[in-house]
């Protein structure tokens, strides 16, 4: 396959074009109502699948106007896309499930709350930019919510840290080897003598 | 047939972006809250500045941008359940989507990237969604039904 030159976007360049396509494509090819809906990846997702189980399966779950009559395909258009940039850049690489539980349970949250507050992170942009003041309100809100998360995931970073100084310092080996009780030397100085070896077991 | 050709090539074309630009709408806060780090936030100013711009420019060339800006002005909203919704809505999503380590648009485009990690969060995500049709649906009509 014909290799193609590598492309580099900044996130603000990238950031503008989202912005002027998700007017441009309500203002000129009819995605509307409801207003400033040009990009959402808590609704598009959920008029996708609203409108597969409606047509597929027959419940009634029902979709906004724009998508009652054809699917909103933006989701299907990202992931293709996201692959495909991946793929061209050499950037594809499987690794490993972590915290699998974790992850599960907080993009189950993430739906949730996206929904009640109908627009995900980018969309409330695009409604504050649109200048609904409900809109301008829900992203205040949001911003506060991110700001509480991030202090969250500092506290437990640095319990994590202090967990992990705790390890270096008195060993997870010789804790288990040896009773509670027990003098621990530091594993930081060198034994003078040369003849002992250290608790963690490296001298 | 335009909505669906029309928003696949837009996702299309933002999913290669954000692929290249690693843009995301909640680590831009989290980067500069935590680190002081503006590259993300960048990328989300160059949104809102690409949104403002681009409604006030179609609206006067006559574009379709309806009441633009919007204020109040929503119709068909019931606005009492609307303020409760976008508080409520707005902190839990914020914080949650924090601790998921990134907006859903990022972490679809970090699944397509082949980190298995975010294959389990879009399992959660789109499961999130079926219980969102059947379960909170109801609740939220409950609410909106007592405040009106």
């Amino acid at each position: 396959m014909h290799k193609l030159p590598p492309i580099k976007v900044s996130a603000f360049q990238a950031g503008l074009v989202m912005g002027l396509g998700a007017a441009l494509i309500q203002a000129y090819f009819q995605i509307i109502p409801p207003p400033a809906y040009g990009i959402c990846m808590v609704c598009h997702p959920k008029d996708l699948l609203n409108w597969l189980a409606d047509h597929l399966l027959g419940t009634s779950w029902g979709n906004v106007t724009v998508s009652v009559q054809a699917p909103v395909l933006t989701v299907v258009g990202i992931v293709v896309g996201a692959l495909v940039a991946a793929k061209q850049h050499g950037e594809f690489h499987l690794e490993a499930a972590r915290e699998p539980l974790y992850h599960f349970i907080t993009g189950f949250c993430v739906i949730n709350f996206g929904l009640v507050l109908g627009s995900c992170p980018i969309r409330i942009i695009i409604v504050a930019g649109y200048g609904s003041l409900i809109g301008i309100v829900g992203y205040a809100c949001l911003i506060v919510g991110a700001v509480a998360g991030s202090a969250w995931l500092r506290a437990r970073a640095r319990k994590q840290i202090r967990e992990r100084i705790a390890t270096v310092q008195y060993g997870e080996v010789t804790s288990r080897e040896r009773p509670k009780s027990a003098p621990v030397e530091s594993p930081t100085f060198a034994n003078p003598k040369g003849d002992e070896p250290s608790p963690s077991g490296k001298g | 047939m335009t909505v669906p050709i029309v928003t696949l090539i837009f996702g299309f074309v933002i999913g290669y972006l954000g692929q290249r630009a690693r843009l995301c709408y909640i680590a831009g806060y989290r980067d500069f809250f935590l680190v002081r780090d503006t590259y993300v936030l960048k990328g989300m100013i160059g949104t809102a500045l690409g949104a403002v711009g681009g409604f006030a420019l179609f609206h006067l060339l006559g574009g379709n941008v309806p009441g633009f800006p919007m204020l109040l002005d929503t119709p068909g909203m019931n606005l009492q359940s609307a303020w409760l919704f976008a508080i409520v809505g707005g902190l839990g999503l914020g914080f949650f989507a924090t601790l998921s380590g990134g907006c859903p648009y990022r972490n679809h485009i970090m699944a397509c990237e082949g980190k298995k990690t975010f294959w389990v969060y879009a399992l959660g995500f789109w499961i999130g969604l079926v219980f969102f049709n059947v379960v909170t649906t109801r609740f939220l009509e409950m609410i909106v039904q007592a405040l009106r």
